[in-house]
């Protein structure tokens, strides 16, 4: 009960307090819907309640404010039925529409007790949050940055934004690692969350790092799977997407759910939907260089055999050819040949013959001149003959008689006759002396005389007057 | 002629030889000087497939130092 003091009437807070809770009691008899944008969900584990913060904003300013609690059962089977519906859990900055009593404590002052919370308005909310992220980012010019880049021919080096231990991660080092063909790729991992309220934050820090070091690297890869539907929101982010978009490399997203695509998902350079995909991406990028590569090493030993075989064949055909070509050449020589022997021949016996018979013509009137020549020539010889015969019998006679005179005079002079004629022939050791030089005193000589030998000693000589 | 060409110059010089070869513009003379070319940038290409020079170590010292840089 208030108390007196002078003329005033005074009120302990509980009974202000008390007196409120009253007046709203009894005021605010039911529950009703509001309209409000989640500012803060406020939950705490240990306790399981939630006290959110509600707001009213507009164009970007808090016109209205007020607490509001979720107690646990309520926050539990409300955020089960958000999941269902919303795909992703009750969560902070978006407008939702929810059933809720005012309530009064007078520990806690004024607040709402959510009873309900409709996720279907939430869900519309977010998709029109998605059409805004997907609007601006269209405004802004940049919705196809990231698909506009130029994709490396071979995207061997690729920075991961992932979670070490979740399956979709496992599942596409699996497939990249352990891919049939031998293709290397280089993968690093960095490692984020990608699912609720703080992997917005986690991914642009990530991205952020790997923008420092883009030169080592071809493409980003952000692989998820394995979550579900759930917890996908923040890929709709408009801050996170426009990051994307706007990475100065191409971002690949396997991130793995099967309904609508995320605004992270539209403008990444490719979305393979789920990790596996994006291995089979990468790798099918892999045989798009290596298939051409084999094709043109078959193509290249196909033409070059070809080629040569071709080279081969002509040359074959030309050295066939050449030698048809100079075997008749040679055959038909051979046959000239020939021929001009045969002409040859047949003119030369015809020569021999034309010869031969002047020859014996030749011969015909030699030998007849010759015959008439001796016969001139016997006839003359005859006459000579005649003629010699004649003188040869008188010269004969002529000359007997000479030679019976000098017979005579031969008689005359031999030395026996000379002898007899009172000569003699004086020698000296059986030589004639013809000079006094021949003979000295004493000399025994001998002289000879026609009827004998004498003997003497030569006594002196005397040279003979005038000699 | 680009004694080390990367995968890209590797690849595209070797489609040229391989459409020079198909159009017949290519001479037995300059056969062999052809194949044996394409024959290293064959081999150029498969090694850029299969092997990669990388090294997690060295991002991450860039890392570092671009981080600290920053602070």
């Amino acid at each position: 009960m208030p108390e007196m003091l002078d003329d005033k009437k005074i009120f302990s807070l509980l009974e202000v307090t008390t007196s409120i809770q009253k007046t709203l009691a009894t005021r605010y008899t039911s529950s009703f819907w509001v309209k409000a944008e989640m500012n803060k969900l406020n939950y705490y584990p240990h306790s399981g309640h939630c006290y959110p913060d509600l707001v009213e904003k507009v164009e970007g300013k808090v016109i209205a404010q007020l607490k509001s609690t979720l107690w646990k059962d309520d926050y539990n089977r409300i955020n089960q039925h958000f999941i269902k519906v919303v795909k992703a859990p009750l969560k902070e900055g978006i407008k939702m529409l929810f059933c809720a009593r005012i309530t009064f404590d007078p520990m806690h002052g004024l607040a709402l007790r959510i009873i309900e919370i409709d996720p279907v308005f939430s869900l519309g909310e977010l998709e029109r949050e998605k059409q805004e992220s997907i609007a601006r980012l269209r405004n802004e010019g940049i919705y196809d940055r990231n698909k506009s880049l130029p994709f490396p021919l071979l995207p061997k080096r690729m920075a991961v934004i992932s979670v070490q231990t979740s399956k979709g991660y496992a599942d596409f080092l699996k497939m990249i690692d352990g891919n049939p063909w031998g293709y290397k790729f280089f993968h690093m991992l960095f490692p984020s969350l990608l699912q609720g309220d703080h992997a917005v934050e986690s991914i642009r820090y990530q991205l952020d790092r790997i923008r420092k070091v883009a030169s080592h690297f071809d493409v980003v890869a952000i692989v998820r799977g394995g979550g579900g539907e759930v917890g996908l929101s923040c890929f709709n982010n408009y801050v996170l997407s426009r990051e994307i978009a706007l990475f100065p490399l191409p971002v690949i997203t396997g991130i793995g759910h099967a309904t609508n695509e995320t605004v992270a998902e539209m403008v990444a350079y490719r979305n393979a939907i789920t990790p596996t995909e994006l291995a089979d991406y990468l790798i099918q990028k892999f045989h798009n260089f290596s298939a051409p590569v084999q094709k043109a090493e078959e193509t290249l030993v196909g033409r070059a055999k070809r080629l040569v075989a071709d080279e081969r064949h002509h040359l074959q055909t030309s050295v066939r050819y050449f030698r048809s070509v100079t075997d008749n050449v040679l055959i038909r020589s051979h046959h000239e040949i020939r021929q001009h022997a045969r002409d040859l021949f047949k003119q030369s016996n015809l020569n021999l013959l034309r010869q031969k018979q002047t020859h014996s013509s030749i011969v015909y009137k030699v030998r007849t001149m010759a015959l008439s020549l001796c016969s001139i020539r016997r006839q003359e010889l005859g006459q000579i003959f005649l003629m010699i015969r004649k003188d040869l019998a008188a010269y004969m006679k002529q000359e007997s008689g000479r030679m019976s005179n000098m017979t005579k005079s031969i008689a005359n002079m031999h030395p026996e006759n000379v002898l007899k004629r009172g000569y003699s022939i004086t020698r000296i050791d059986g030589k004639a002396i013809t000079s006094i030089d021949k003979v000295m005193p004493s000399d025994k000589i001998e002289t000879i005389v026609a009827d004998g030998v004498i003997m003497s000693e030569v006594l002196t000589t005397k040279k003979s007057p005038g000699s | 002629m680009n004694d080390n060409p990367n995968y890209a110059e590797a690849f595209e010089e070797l489609q040229q030889i391989v459409s020079e070869i198909e159009e017949g513009h290519i001479s037995v003379d300059e056969l062999a000087e052809k194949v044996k070319r394409a024959a290293l940038l064959i081999r150029i290409c498969k090694t850029k497939l299969t092997s990669t020079e990388e090294d997690v170590n060295r991002i991450l010292k860039d890392l570092d130092s671009t981080e600290s840089e920053g602070n």
